[in-house]
């Protein structure tokens, strides 16, 4: 690895202010592991990284709102995600979705903040995120916004943020009657990067779907909505047709990718079951009768 | 003979313990040496610089730029090391491989040049700034393609004398072929015209490798009149003698010294870091250490992927008449130890079946990719692959119980094989009706109904061990009594260590754990062929016996000439005192140990093709998911001949490592290449076994014979549980969902792929 | 480009020391150059293979994505603190007994994560001890001893075993 500067700001301000936007060689560390990555490949080499690790742990609280919304700080590590009762008890598909994310040790290290920013399609948080609805606050120089976690991903490891822009908080809006689920596909080893991820968050009705959203990930160059998908299902019972009708537009709308886990027909195949598989799931998790 | 010390009254029998091994708490502590972690005063760090094409003729490298780096020692190229080592080609089979690329590289990742400094930061920063030019050459990635010699991979072929039956390949142009084995045995042309039935059919494996988790590391450090080479090796004599074959020196100025392995399965065998280290620390005088990334194990070493083509013809009442057998072997850029991977597989390619017509040929292909060696079951697993699949389709074509068709065409004691050799001591029936009684194989099997489908299969192989080798080993007992063990033979978690003290103590009469086994270093350790194929326990456990033999019969004449009365116990210590008048002498055994082997002839047939075969089986229940193709395997059974287990436990644990190292080859490892190029080299998209891939039950077992000719009865097993996984799996999702797949790995795609094309309904190409 | 070098202070195995590092030099390079310690080594370099396992303030981490230079001020422990004083830990012994290792090269790195593990949920399951442990390999794939291993070494702790040496 070539050497570079390190700099540990110990606020907001100065960190933002540390990043100069038209220099790709000086970028902001958070837990680290997808840095090092990057930096031990070759494909990154920076001049300087400005550490966000002294910010304060007001970026890694675990709170939640008078409304049931969950509130969780950027620099919070993901094992602490994995172990919370809050979000066990408000988004428990979360704490499920943890126990197989990479490992431990990257748990134990990488922050959802930084997950986030990386923008790694393969990733499982992401879709999970997406599903329950979830957004962002992201300070900039001229101040703080926010956004879906949807409209972050923007592409293959692209994000809609600016350079000097940091994540400084995960919101996921309380859930109350929407039940979500995640499969992820693995096509090789049992614990390799997925093929294919499958989120789906939903709100049925007796028998009846009210409200859904479908997400793929892993096997498209972003973690994006089945918007058709979607369409396709609200205000229709889950049964076999509609779940029939269902793989054929999921599988139609997500552009899917090939990679070495798998051709692109393929993983259309897996998505067009595990759409079915994951609706199915959320149906059962909300006690909608079969 | 079970033990050949029958008053083994003190110590107890040390063979047929399950003791834990001797190095135990060395391993557990982190304070086990392996190279990759060593430090020498003074060293340098080698950082590799690659090339970048399939195939092409250097035009120039430009090493200006790294030369002027801060803190760079030296930049060096093939030109470099050719001042050093005037011929600087290497190889157990062939002198064919360059130290670094000389006029032309012929593979993607070949060392082109090298970047020393004592910061490995600044060496690797250095390599970034070397740029090559290239006239690319047109290049051969496959092996059947290779055969035809349309694009050549070399010029001329170079032979290394090491084998008499390559001479004839000296100077030959022309040909990718580096050799061709031959097995002629009764007519097969003939047989195929009268026989009821054929059947052919063609297999492919894929290129995988070692991935051992201490990737490749040598430190060198010369002085003028001796190097000393710390490598983690598997056949330190090999090394030595190379060593000093490319430094036109006597093999007694050349010392190797081997700590741990962090891993082997045959990927650190012959030279690979070795060479490269000893002529750079010859241009830099100092010590040099080589070594890799796990990225950079991709360019080293690699199983050989293969096609073969099977035929067999089969008589009216289902007895196979004829088996015809063509191989191909893709060697890669360098033929290592390819060719008598092609060769000594080529023995038992048309399996444990009593055949009376077989033909055999067997070819190791130069192709442009990283160089093919030995990796655990040195060829087997792959034509296991093929012969056990093939057999299995055949019994299935036949509306035949695939147990029932194998046992009707098995080879049996007594009988002759392929090559022409007696079969002995080669349990092939108890082992294939052992694997089937534990998979209740009588019973019905429930392949149920629903999108889940269940299966079964198994597969029994056979496999000769190489021959012939030798192996000398040394025990020294010391003035107190306490007794030394010196053998080659490397411990890269195998438990040989382990297992040799235990043979050590059976004949002395003295618990193993007492006994110390040194590391390898071969100023201490002698002649070693190479710790490899499964050779070692047989090979060195006699040498190792012997040696202690000829201890306890001097301790025996010690006692008769200080007029000990017959019987007595007196400690060692004792004899030694009273001879030497204090704590002082040694007595020394040595042992050599060589078997008897007849080369084949013309057609590839002898009468003593190996002192003992290897033969294991598999079984595997499964269930398939039909709408994804996904396999989970849910029993893996492993059933092996290994004569009388030295150490019970160890075997069994070689018996389940085996086959998990396996598994991860027939399901989901594959090095993918465009155009030469490795795609996924990393450990991050070339994903091997983890913790849960293991199938939920797994039962790894030996079946009751002993192996007349071996040390206490016993022969090895490290490669055995591989042999027959990838058919056995195979053969099982047949039994599931009536498809066959013919090429490894089975990835869940394969499967689904092939359900549809059988169901009609294939899937899209891209 | 500054290349320059800073003095970090932090608790080594129970010991406060102090060592200076460059900021690209990551945990394991670090332990290895000026500590000796060689219990951790980089393999995979990607954080996969978990054998460069060690533990900073009591949570597992892949040392060799791990900069040397945020260990200031933390507490790291590393394999060789568990027989410091000559007696095997508990989690040691019932790797011996069980046999669940081959090579040993992945061993420390597991040894650590079946410590962590222990210490989080003393009494484990077998599907609780896999997903654990399912970011360390074993190219030996000593698995099922190594689960075996954990769950003597549970057996061990309730028993109130104290080691030997």
């Amino acid at each position: 690895m070539i050497p570079f500067d390190l700099v540990e700001p110990t606020s907001l301000t100065e960190a933002i202010a540390l990043i100069d936007p038209r220099d790709p060689d000086v970028r902001p560390i958070a837990g680290g592991s997808a840095l090092m990555l990057m930096m031990k490949a070759g494909v990154f080499r920076p001049r300087r990284l400005v550490s966000l690790r002294k910010l304060g742990d007001g970026f890694a609280r675990i709170t939640v709102t008078p409304g049931g919304d969950l509130k969780i700080g950027a620099m919070t590590p993901l094992s602490a995600i994995e172990h919370s009762p809050e979000v066990l008890r408000h988004a428990p598909v979360i704490a499920r979705t943890m126990r197989r994310l990479s490992n431990v040790r990257v748990r134990n290290i990488a922050t959802v903040g930084g997950a986030l920013a990386h923008a790694d399609p393969h990733m499982d948080l992401p879709p999970v995120l997406i599903a329950l609805d979830a957004s962002i606050s992201v300070a900039g120089r001229s101040g703080e916004r926010s956004m879906a976690v949807e409209d972050l991903l923007t592409g293959y490891y692209e994000t809609a943020l600016a350079k000097n822009e940091l994540i400084t908080e995960v919101r996921i809006p309380a859930q109350a009657a929407t039940r979500a689920v995640y499969f992820k596909v693995t096509a090789g080893s049992a614990d390799d990067w997925p093929a294919l991820g499958v989120a789906v968050a939903l709100r049925a009705e007796g028998a009846t779907v009210k409200s859904a959203r479908i997400v793929v990930g892993a096997a498209t160059t972003k973690a994006a909505r089945l918007l058709a998908a979607e369409k396709a299902l609200i205000g229709q019972t889950a049964d076999d047709a509609t779940l029939k009708k269902l793989a054929d537009v999921a599988a139609d709308e997500a552009d899917i990718l090939a990679d070495v886990r798998g051709s692109a027909s393929y993983k259309r195949e897996l998505l067009r079951v595990y759409a079915v598989r994951a609706v199915r799931a959320a149906m059962q998790a909300s006690g909608a009768p079969h | 003979m079970a033990n050949s010390n029958p008053s083994a009254a003190q110590a107890g029998h040390q063979v047929g313990r399950s003791l834990p091994r001797l190095e135990a708490r060395e391993k557990v502590t982190g304070r086990a040496e392996y190279t990759h972690l060593m430090q020498l005063p003074g060293m340098l760090h080698a950082k590799i610089f690659r090339s970048t094409v399939a195939h092409g003729r250097i035009k120039s490298v430009d090493t200006s730029e790294a030369r002027k780096s801060p803190g760079v020692y030296g930049v060096y190229t093939g030109d470099d090391i050719r001042k050093v080592i005037p011929d600087p080609y290497y190889g157990p089979a062939f002198h064919d491989q360059p130290i670094l690329a000389i006029d032309k590289v012929h593979f993607v990742g070949e060392p082109v040049a090298v970047v020393l400094a004592t910061d490995p930061h600044i060496a690797d920063q250095a390599v970034q700034q070397i740029v090559a030019d290239y006239e690319e050459l047109p290049a051969v990635f496959d092996e059947v393609e290779a055969a035809a010699n349309k694009v050549l991979v070399h010029d001329e072929l170079k032979p290394a004398g090491t084998f008499a039956d390559l001479k004839h390949l000296k100077g030959r142009k022309g040909t990718n072929i580096a050799l061709d084995f031959r097995l002629r045995r009764g007519d097969v042309d003939k047989a195929f015209i009268s026989a009821a039935q054929v059947f052919e059919h063609t297999f492919r494996t894929q290129k995988v490798l070692h991935m051992a988790l201490e990737p490749y590391a040598s430190i060198a450090d010369y002085r003028d009149d001796g190097v000393t080479v710390h490598s983690g090796a598997q056949g330190p004599s090999f090394v030595r003698t190379e060593i000093a074959r490319l430094l036109g020196w006597p093999e007694n100025r050349v010392r190797v010294k081997v700590p741990y392995l962090g891993g082997g399965y045959g990927g650190k065998l012959y030279i690979k870091m070795e060479a490269l280290a000893v002529a750079l620390s010859m241009l830099a005088r100092r010590p040099v250490k080589v070594a890799l990334t796990m990225e950079e194990q991709f360019y080293t070493i690699t199983k050989h992927p293969s096609t073969f083509r099977i035929k067999s013809g089969l008589d009216k009442d289902g007895k196979i008449v004829a088996r015809k057998c063509e191989v191909w072997w893709n060697g890669g850029a360098y033929a290592d130890v390819g060719p008598r991977v092609t060769q000594k597989s080529g023995f038992t390619a048309s399996g444990p079946y009593d055949i009376d017509n077989v033909s055999i040929d067997s070819y190791a292909l130069y192709t442009n990719l990283t160089p093919a060696g030995a990796l655990r079951g040195f060829g087997i697993p792959q034509l296991v692959w093929a012969y056990e699949s093939h057999t299995d389709m055949i019994a299935r074509a036949l509306n035949r119980d695939p147990l029932e068709f194998r046992k009707q065409n098995l080879l049996r004691e007594g009988r002759p094989q392929a090559t022409g050799t007696i079969l002995k001591d080669a349990a092939i029936e108890k082992v294939l009706d052992r694997i089937a009684e534990r998979l209740n194989w009588k019973q019905q099997f429930d392949h149920g109904q629903g999108v889940v489908r269940r299966g079964r299969g198994l597969a029994i192989a056979l496999k000769a061990v190489i021959s012939p080798t030798t192996s000398v080993a040394i025990v020294n007992i010391a003035g107190d009594g306490s007794t030394t063990l010196y053998c080659g033979t490397v411990d890269m978690g195998q438990g040989s260590d382990t297992a040799m003290a235990q043979m050590v103590g059976e004949v002395l009469d003295m618990p193993a754990e007492s006994v110390r086994v040194v590391p390898r270093d071969t100023d201490v350790t002698p002649y070693d062929m190479g710790t490899l194929g499964s050779r070692s326990l047989f090979h060195m456990g006699h040498a190792v016996r012997l040696a202690a033999e000829e201890a306890r019969d001097k301790i025996a004449a010690l006692r008769r000439e200080l007029g000990e009365p017959a019987g007595s116990n007196a400690p060692l210590g004792d004899l030694f005192r009273k001879k030497y008048g204090m704590q002082a002498g040694n007595i020394v055994g040595t042992g050599i140990y060589k078997p008897d082997y007849i080369p084949p002839d013309g057609s590839g047939l002898t009468t003593n093709a190996t002192p003992f075969w290897m033969v294991a089986g598999n079984g595997v229940e499964l269930e398939v998911d039909t709408e994804t193709g996904l396999v989970r395997i849910t029993r893996l059974i492993n059933v092996a001949d290994v004569g009388k287990p030295i150490n019970p436990k160890i075997v069994e644990t070689q018996l389940s490592g085996a086959s998990l190292m396996q598994l991860g080859f027939s399901m989901f490892e594959k090095m993918h290449l465009d155009g030469g190029q490795i795609t996924n080299a990393s450990l991050a998209d070339y994903k091997i076994p983890g913790i849960n891939d293991v199938p939920p039950v797994m039962q790894n077992e030996t079946v009751d014979t002993t192996q007349e000719n071996g040390p206490f009865g016993a022969k090895g097993v490290g490669e055995l549980a591989t042999f027959g996984v990838s058919p056995a799996i195979a053969n099982a999702i047949d039994d599931a969902i009536g498809v066959r797949l013919t090429e490894l790995p089975l990835t869940a795609e394969a499967v689904l792929r092939a359900l549809r094309a059988k169901d009609n309904k294939p899937l899209g190409e891209e | 480009m500054s290349t320059a070098v800073r003095t970090i202070n932090f608790t080594l195995n129970g010991t406060p020391v102090t060592a200076d590092v460059k900021a690209h030099h990551n945990v394991v390079e670090m332990l290895q150059t000026q500590f000796a310690l060689t219990g951790a080594r980089e393999s995979c370099g990607q954080g996969l293979c978990g054998c460069c396992t060690v533990l900073v303030d009591g949570r597992a981490v892949s040392g060799c994505l791990y900069l040397a230079v945020f260990l200031d001020g933390a507490d790291v422990v590393t394999v060789e603190s568990l027989a410091a004083s000559g007696r095997l830990d508990p989690v040691q012994e019932a790797f011996i007994e069980c046999g669940a290792f081959q090579c040993g090269y992945c061993t420390p790195g597991f040894i650590l994560m079946a410590k962590a593990l222990l210490e989080q949920t003393n009494d484990p399951d077998d599907e609780q001890i896999r997903d654990y442990l399912a970011g360390n390999l074993c190219r030996c794939a000593a698995y099922p001893e190594i689960v075996n291993a954990v769950k003597l070494a549970a057996r061990k702790n309730k028993a109130g075993s104290t080691g030997s040496s």
